[in-house]
């Protein structure tokens, strides 16, 4: 649509009291453009939300909607629709005085507001429970209402804070799928919050991802995934994430119990590292054969595929995805195979990414 | 089953036969006690019935309590205050009606908002600034009553001056009371003996010329009332979820549009019996209403007290006519609001 806006935030602050729940998150999100942020619980995502809401006030920096600096501008002017986590439909309303209050406020005559709640409810296949209460909908239904009530008004942006988290598994899924999908239709810029990386993964065209209040990455979900930039983010993404061995970098090796790897970079400055790989990356082979040999610890059948947990020492695990009609010994020993471009290195310390990776 | 024989006296009249089901000697005693309650609360309302239908010789002869079987009931004490004294009787009961709903209307309107305000909004007043308040309100009293200043223009000075004052030093004071501490004190209003206040509230009405007038009443009551509203309104809307209003600010709403469209009807069980103790407590009000009406503004209270202070003793038939008059409107109410004060208002609003 037209009237997508670009949303940009600089260098954005919230101090509660001591606490500093965001720090310095600088974002712009471009118009039509759906972006996740992504963190887990307690990052501050919520804060940052709600701040470019204007629910809650900014410490220090600027949101900018379009041409509009609208960091102090009261949320009923900024022309931004939230989808709140809790859905919050009036549950006094009716499902179509729900989808039309937006328009009701706005002074919208009743024949316009009509035509727009039937148009909204439609999108999200609601028009034969218009006068129902929310009360005798289901989650998924009031999840649907809260939506149309947020598109009813064509905002310039919205905002939704894990607005799929209440739904039970299968309906998340589905409803991740229509979410998508009308976003894509309506070409609305999107802020949208989660903690689940599945749903940032699929519905994302960035991600954002946040620890502490400070963004760690930023970028479209397959570079996230395939180019994380630090110890943090490999280890956010991916089910089951990313697999982790801790140990040292001297003399161009990568030593650790049992590990020992030639890096690609015979230079690298030595000191505690982080060898990391995921698991379908890698796969198990008879011992000798791989980068390095563990025993089993255990393996599960998921249906599509057999995950095996190897230990490696008495503190590492790792996770090797394998195809569903593999089969093994527990306590067997057996080797880690994966490849030189799929492993990755961080500084221990800072969690940072370093530039040399295996070598062949 | 070998327990079920062993099972003493006691336990076999105060346990439970099964689930679900109360024991014998339980529901012996919770229904004689209910019993001996709506026997206490109800024979009052009955002694009153019977005496309205009593003549003076019937009273002075002795307790009876049955119609018809004891006394022959009349409708003597009616005729007289519904034909022959019908005026006072009238206009009592329209002033005891339009003070009691206007003073209620003013109090919940006023005090509902407070109340809100309260609960959603963060006040930190400065200490030094309320003492330096009560301060000069006290300076402009003492003007008007020992100086004899015109009432409006010491307490315009006063309040300019505090203005003043209050720009020019309010940075210096540091310490401040917070929104738990305003509701305290409202409350606290309540905890001093109403005839404490009853002299000074006197003297201002008199002072301002109101003496006698619905005004008076209605003012008097709304502010009396005004902490009990603000109070039991504020327990109302903190139970309301914050993301209703904060959805309906993002909608465009802006804070009274959100508070009468969102807030107050989600209240409405709240409001609904908040309304009604007011109303009552408006209703049966006396000591105030003595000291405040003479005449023109008497109220039912009133009346039925004056029942006792003529010349002919005490009118126990005419009081009781004139008491279930002023039950009945009351009753009414309760009925009414009782339709609003259901459960699960906020059932579908979050989660679910
Ligand atoms: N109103 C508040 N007062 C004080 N601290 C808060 C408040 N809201 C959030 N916080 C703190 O800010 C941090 C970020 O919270 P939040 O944004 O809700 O995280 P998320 O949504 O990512 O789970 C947390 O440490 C939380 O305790
Ligand atoms: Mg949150």
């Amino acid at each position: 649509m037209s009237d997508a806006r670009r949303l940009q935030i600089e260098k954005l602050n919230k101090f509660y009291g001591p606490v500093h729940a965001v720090k310095d998150l600088s974002i712009t999100v471009e118009p039509g453009e759906f972006l996740v942020l992504l963190g887990p619980s307690g990052c501050g995502k919520t804060t940052a939300l709600r701040m470019v809401a204007g629910l809650e006030t900014v410490s220090a920096g600027s949101i900018r909607l379009g041409d509009d600096d609208v960091t102090h501008v009261l949320p009923k002017y900024r022309d931004v629709a939230m989808v709140f986590q809790s859905y919050a439909l009036y549950p006094h309303k009716t499902v179509a005085e729900n989808i039309g209050f937006p328009l009701k406020v706005r002074g919208v005559s009743p024949a316009e507001r009509d035509a727009a709640v039937r148009d909204a409810a439609g999108q999200v296949h609601m028009e034969t429970y218009l006068d129902r209460y929310p009360r005798q909908l289901s989650g998924g239904q009031r999840q649907r209402v809260a939506l149309a009530r947020a598109i009813v008004r064509r905002p310039s942006a919205f905002l939704m804070d894990e607005p799929l988290s209440n739904l039970d598994a299968k309906l998340r899924g589905h409803m991740r799928a229509e979410l998508k999908h009308m976003q894509h239709e309506l070409g609305v810029t999107t802020i949208y919050v989660t903690h689940d990386q599945i749903e940032a993964m699929t519905l994302a065209h960035r991600v954002a991802i946040m620890s502490d209040g400070v963004l760690q990455q930023l970028g479209p979900p397959r570079e996230v995934y395939n180019n994380p930039a630090n110890l943090f983010v490999a280890g956010f993404m991916g089910s089951p994430p990313m697999n982790f061995v801790h140990g040292e970098i001297n003399n161009g090796r990568f030593r650790s119990d049992g590990v020992d790897l030639a890096l690609s970079d015979a230079n690298a400055p030595s000191g505690a590292a982080v060898l990391g790989f995921r698991p379908e990356d890698a796969a198990v082979g008879p011992a000798g054969e791989g980068r390095f040999d563990g025993g089993v610890y255990a393996s599960e059948l998921t249906g599509d595929q057999t995950l095996v947990t190897v230990a490696l020492g008495d503190e590492t695990t790792l996770a090797v995805k394998m195809p569903k009609d593999y089969e093994t010994e527990y306590d067997s020993v057996v080797s880690v195979q994966f490849p030189a471009n799929s492993a990755f290195l961080f500084d221990a310390d800072s969690g940072a990414r370093l530039s040399t990776g295996l070598k062949g | 089953m070998e327990q079920h024989q062993r099972r003493s006296l006691l336990t076999r009249l105060f346990e439970p036969p099964s689930i679900g089901v109360m024991a014998p000697g339980t529901s012996l005693i919770v229904y004689g006690l209910l019993a001996f309650w709506t026997a206490f609360v109800l024979f009052p309302i009955y002694w009153v019935l019977i005496t309205s239908f009593k003549d003076a010789l019937t009273v002075n002869t002795g307790p009876f309590y049955l119609p018809w079987v004891d006394f022959k009931p009349g409708l003597h004490a009616w005729r007289e205050l519904f034909q022959i004294d019908y005026e006072d009787t009238l206009s009592a009961f329209l002033n005891s009606i339009i003070i009691a709903l206007a003073s209620t209307a003013l109090c919940v309107l006023v005090g509902s908002m407070a109340a809100y305000a309260l609960a959603r909004m963060e006040y930190r007043p400065k200490f030094g600034l309320i003492f330096l308040f009560v301060l000069i309100m006290v300076g402009a009293a003492a003007a008007v009553g020992f100086l004899g200043q015109d009432w409006r223009l010491a307490f315009a000075v006063a309040l300019a001056l505090f203005v003043l004052l209050a720009r020019a030093v309010g940075r210096y004071f540091k310490r401040a009371v917070g929104n738990g501490d305003i509701l305290f004190w409202m409350i606290s209003q309540r905890i001093l003996p109403p005839v404490v206040t009853v002299v000074p509230v006197y003297m201002m009405f008199q002072a301002v010329g109101l003496l006698d007038t619905h005004a008076a009443l209605i003012i008097a009551y709304a502010v009396v009332n005004l902490p009990i509203v603000v109070w039991l309104m504020h327990d109302f809307f903190a139970t309301i979820p914050i993301d209703l209003e904060e959805s309906a600010q993002l909608d465009g709403a802006s804070r009274l549009t959100t508070f009468f469209e969102i807030v107050l009807p989600l209240a409405k069980t709240g409001l609904a019996a908040t309304t009604l103790l007011t109303l009552i407590l408006a209703w049966n009000e006396y000591l105030l209403a003595i000291f405040l009406s003479t005449t023109r503004a008497q109220t039912m209270p009133i009346l039925v007290a004056a029942m006792n202070a003529g010349e002919r003793g005490i009118l126990w038939w005419n009081m009781s006519v004139v008491i279930i008059v002023m039950i009945i409107p009351v009753v009414l109410m309760a009925i009414v609001l009782q339709r609003f004060i259901s459960k699960g208002i906020l059932v579908g609003a979050v989660k679910g």
